[in-house]
């Protein structure tokens, strides 16, 4: 009974082919944004590594993280849930209630110490010993603590567990901050979006899962596999920007030809995320293919980043003005993609600068 | 007497805790408190923030009902700002809003409710055989056959249709056997399974729904697909102040909307219907009739009393809330409050919701005699929306230490809901109510000529009565009949939704591409100062949104949420709450093992997020916490 499965014996069981198993970990490859040279791997950890236990808890957050996880096309919220994790505790899916629930959680953190993946969706509330989210009689962060000392890796799903998210936008109300300072030295991956997109999540807990490690991350701590491009350089619709082509308006001419929502406000410039390349739900939009600006919500304070009708750099223009990006200026519109990675950075400083004028008016 | 306490509830938004006084004798529960446990502040967060911005910050208040708060806020930021949508932004509002109440029932029932009600360990017994002869028999008795009239035909069958073959079923069945043979059961861990509820269904009544539980949970994907193409994603769609951010083109390749996006939106429509015709309702009657047959009409409380509904989907686009136009212009006309539907049609009494009743300051207010908030004045005034007051007061509990609770205190504060009232006086909200508001209305000739969504509406109710062979007053106002109300408004968003897409292809043939108003767009055409109302039948119930803006900016903002009317703590004035009334309504046969508790406070589809939230404060000093997000938190150990 102790003894956890792998997806192999899984297979086995089910009374599924070798041939149908390798498929599966073909696909799993190419989820995971690996190379196809890297299946043998995949075959191989997918055969010895035992099925993973997965413990789930919920911060200060809206579910919908949760709910993206289970719009996952593949693999499948059913698939994943029943077959490739074993998810002991998850407040949205779990059968079992309260007191034998809570438990049922104690029991998984002892049986199966170290070796468990912990996922955290949600902020962690620090206001007044974090009273202000409350779970079984527990305070969160007390929950919190104990589970990730005690799990090989925690999940940070969603801006708001990565960085504390909506409530922590001014005035954070309940203190609410990110949840990586609870958890020990346990590593934390860091999957921001609001929500991230359904692949990604489910793609981050496979990886541990199959390979037995977190994947590779970058200065963040975000998977460079998902985190590694700025919406702006996967955008489909760059090359408008490239030509100097840009919606004015809603609605305009240049809206519905589908031309560079940069002048609406568009974030993609400063975000990095699966946006461009994934797509939601396999390819089929996101935000800016369905003609709205990307509003950032991978970046750790979006929300106090001021109007998102407003270009960023509003406080300190460093792009000029874009329409001068003409079609065929290729020397400007070089100036303007330089101009572009300058733009985070100014922002970064006009937010450091905003930070310390509200914290003086506070005192 | 035993002090039951069940934290967390799991299976809804949230965080959620009751405690309930069950006599141990009879099962009665005596006493019965519901508590929201958390509290995020969002309403705190809006102050200053561009009005245009508003959907997306207070959309963040939920992600499972997602969808739902971005539309109360453009539609309270328009109202104030005196924008009327396109024709086209409101169709696609409207089926974006369809899409989000039948995915959110359809998965509410299957993967939030069901387990209530069905158990893969009784699965266990079940005979393959008789489980596909089974699904054939509830095709045939429970199919309501109800369409929205004159829709279009785009498929060319039914898609999606129920497996009824003994291997399907076989291998669902090998399925839940290796999990429980396994040790390792995953969500089905530690829950009641040996509670008596379990044996009042056929063991092949079991395998069928944990059957349907998995089929659902591939397919509730595919459903929101609507959202991703109109939003551009899921959760947490795209909105834009004055219309749509998707603009139409059918003379553009790269056009965010054109013929081959729209036949996204119809596949997903189509599959809706087909969910729920051939799963969801012949599922839920088969399971609902079996409870009423053994006695189970219990669970009521609240909905015999007084429901409470603000009216849904305007049929072209309303020029405003506060001016009336809204409710002269809907297509389920729910906009009124119902008391005492449960002594039956002739003693109800029904009072009309119009444009001057969300003003009101006397009508809608909120008290927090029992919630963990403060107001200024001596004896707790309720205070309108309007003018709420911002001041936390956490008393901690009865029994424990302020983080370590053992017992509430049911005599103090004990919950960060408020408590929302109507002329003073607790209302449930919900499907239930739209469905107790539609009937009684009508029966009253209150409604005149029936929409085609409401004689649909009427047709269900008295479907579903037949089935039951029980009058609408005795079953709808019951635990079985919130969980039933709730597949037939899925039922009805699923046609509403073709219905709205017809009407977005024909007025896109018609020439009419535009999706946005901009003539409002730049602040410098507001007036200094305005306030908006956004009103919307979400799928837990009447939601409104309150704005101020002033000097371009959000001054304040408000929202009064479906599961704060029903999971709000008790008044002493005014008696308890949808959830309590429906706990004290509820008989708990094993007061250790409270199944019957958490399915009737499940049946409301508990929504905690949206129901936690307090009223920004008037030139009230909100303290700015000094935790810096770029340096870190800084945490005493």
């Amino acid at each position: 009974m102790d003894k956890r499965e792998s997806m192999w014996d899984l297979y086995l069981k089910k009374g599924m082919s070798r041939r149908s198993f390798v498929k599966g970990c073909v696909a799993l490859t190419s989820l995971m944004g690996l190379g196809m040279d890297q299946v043998s791997r995949v075959v191989e950890a997918a055969e010895k590594k035992p099925l993973p236990v997965v413990v789930w808890i919920h911060g200060h957050e809206c579910t919908g993280c949760d709910e993206s996880f289970i719009r996952s096309g593949a693999p499948l919220a059913s698939d994943l849930v029943l077959s490739q994790i074993a998810l002991e505790y998850d407040h949205l899916l779990s059968a079992a209630s309260g007191e034998p629930f809570e438990a049922h959680l104690e029991e998984t953190i002892q049986k199966y110490k170290g070796q468990y993946i912990l996922c955290v969706e949600g902020a962690a509330c620090t206001k007044d010993n974090g009273v202000y989210c409350m779970s079984g009689g527990h305070t969160f962060t007390h929950t919190l603590r104990h589970a990730a000392e005690n799990a090989a890796a925690v999940i940070a799903y969603g801006t708001c567990a990565v960085s504390g998210g909506i409530q922590a936008a001014k005035p954070n109300p309940t203190g609410s901050s990110g949840i990586a300072h609870f958890a020990g030295k346990t590593p934390v991956v860091h999957v921001p979006g609001c929500p991230p997109i359904p692949e990604v999540m489910t793609g981050v807990v496979m990886h541990v899962a199959l390979f037995g490690t977190v994947p590779p991350l970058d200065g963040e701590g975000r998977p460079k596999q998902f985190y590694g491009n700025r919406i702006h350089d996967t955008c489909y619709r760059r090359p408008f920007f490239d030509a100097g082509m840009f919606a004015e308006s809603y609605d305009d001419a240049g809206s519905k030809a589908g031309w560079c929502l940069y002048k609406l406000g568009c974030r993609g410039p400063e975000t990095y995320n699966s946006c461009g390349n994934l797509r939601w739900f396999q390819g089929m939009s996101y935000p800016i293919q369905s003609g709205a600006p990307c509003i950032g919500c991978s970046n750790a304070h979006f929300w106090d980043e001021g109007a998102m009708s407003e270009r960023l750099p509003k406080f300190a223009p460093p792009i000029g003005d874009v329409d001068k990006i003409g079609a065929g200026l290729a020397a400007v519109t070089a100036v303007g993609v330089a101009a572009h990675a300058a733009a985070s950075v100014v922002q970064k400083k006009k937010r450091i600068a905003d930070e310390k004028k509200n914290e003086g008016a506070g005192e | 007497m035993k002090h039951v306490v069940v934290d967390p509830i799991t299976r809804i938004e949230g965080h959620l805790r009751v405690e309930v006084q069950v006599d141990e004798g009879s099962g009665k529960v005596t006493d019965a408190l519901s508590s929201g446990t958390a509290w995020r502040g969002l309403e705190l967060v809006m102050k200053d923030r561009d009005p245009r911005d508003a959907w997306a910050y207070i959309q963040r208040i939920c992600g499972v009902c997602t969808t739902a708060h971005a539309l109360g806020s453009v539609r309270a930021v328009e109202d104030a700002l005196g924008i009327t949508i396109p024709k086209n932004a409101n169709y696609i509002r409207n089926i974006m809003a369809a899409t989000l109440t039948v995915q959110d029932h359809l998965v509410h029932f299957y993967h939030l409710h069901a387990l209530d009600w069905v158990s893969p360990v009784e699965a266990l017994a079940a005979d393959p055989i008789a489980t596909a002869n089974l699904q054939n028999t509830a095709l045939n008795a429970y199919k309501l056959p109800f369409r929205a009239p004159g829709a279009s035909v785009t498929e060319a069958f039914e898609h999606d249709f129920p497996a009824a073959t003994p291997q399907y079923f076989e291998q669902i069945k090998n399925k839940v056997k290796a999990i429980v043979e396994s040790g390792q059961l995953g969500i089905f861990s530690a829950n009641w399974w040996d509670h008596p509820d379990y044996k009042l269904l056929p063991p092949e009544v079991h395998l069928m729904a944990i059957a349907h539980y998995l089929e659902m949970l591939d397919k509730q994907r595919e459903l929101v697909t609507p959202h991703v193409i109109f939003g551009g994603k899921n959760p947490h769609p795209h909105y834009v102040v004055g219309g749509m951010p998707c603009a139409i083109s059918m003379d553009d390749g790269n056009a965010p909307i054109n013929t081959a996006r729209l036949d996204i939106v119809d596949r997903a429509i189509n599959m809706g219907r087909s969910l729920v015709n051939n799963y969801y309702l012949p599922d839920l009657l088969a399971v609902g009739a079996a409870y009423v047959k053994a006695g189970r009409v219990d669970g009521g409380g609240m909905a015999k009393e007084r429901v409470l509904g603000y009216g849904a989907y305007p049929i072209e686009p309303a020029a405003g809330t506060t001016n009336g136009a809204f409710f002269k212009n809907l297509l389920v006309r729910c906009n009124g409050v119902v008391e005492d539907f449960g002594k039956g049609l002739g003693a109800a009494k029904v009072y009309e919701i119009d444009a001057e009743d969300v003003q009101d300051p006397k009508v809608f207010t909120e008290g927090v005699e029992h919630s963990w908030y403060e107001y200024p004045e001596k004896g707790e005034q309720d205070r309108n929306p309007w003018d709420g007051i911002t001041a936390p007061k956490y008393t901690g509990p009865k029994e424990g230490s302020a983080t370590e609770w053992k017992a509430l205190n049911e005599n103090g504060k004990y919950s960060w809901l408020k408590t929302p009232k109507w002329r003073g006086k607790l209302c449930e909200v919900g499907p239930l109510a739209r469905y107790i508001i539609i009937y009684t209305k009508a029966k009253k000739g209150m409604l005149g000529d029936l929409t085609w969504a409401e004689q649909m509406m009427m047709d269900q109710i008295g479907a579903v009565s037949k089935v039951l062979n029980l009058a609408p007053e005795v079953w709808l106002p019951t635990m079985v009949g919130r969980t039933a109300a709730r597949a037939l408004d899925c039922q009805l968003a699923a046609e509403i939704n073709k219905f709205f897409f017809d009407k977005l292809v024909a007025n896109i043939k018609s020439g009419d591409t535009k999706v946005a108003s901009s003539e409002k767009w730049d602040p410098s055409t507001w007036p200094k100062e305005c306030k908006g109302v956004g009103l919307y039948e979400a799928p837990r119930g009447a939601l409104s949104h309150y704005i101020t803006i002033k000097d371009g900016k959000t001054d304040n903002y408000q929202c009064i949420v479906p599961t704060t009317w029903n999971a709000c703590p008790r008044d002493d004035k005014a008696g308890h709450g949808a959830y309590e009334m429906a706990m004290m309504d509820t008989a708990v046969k094993i007061p250790d093992k409270p199944l019957e508790i958490v399915k009737v406070i499940r049946s409301f589809d508990p929504c905690m997020a949206c129901a936690t939230h307090m009223f920004n404060a008037k030139g009230e000093k909100i303290n700015v916490i000094t935790t810096d997000p770029y340096s870190g938190t800084h945490v005493e150990k």
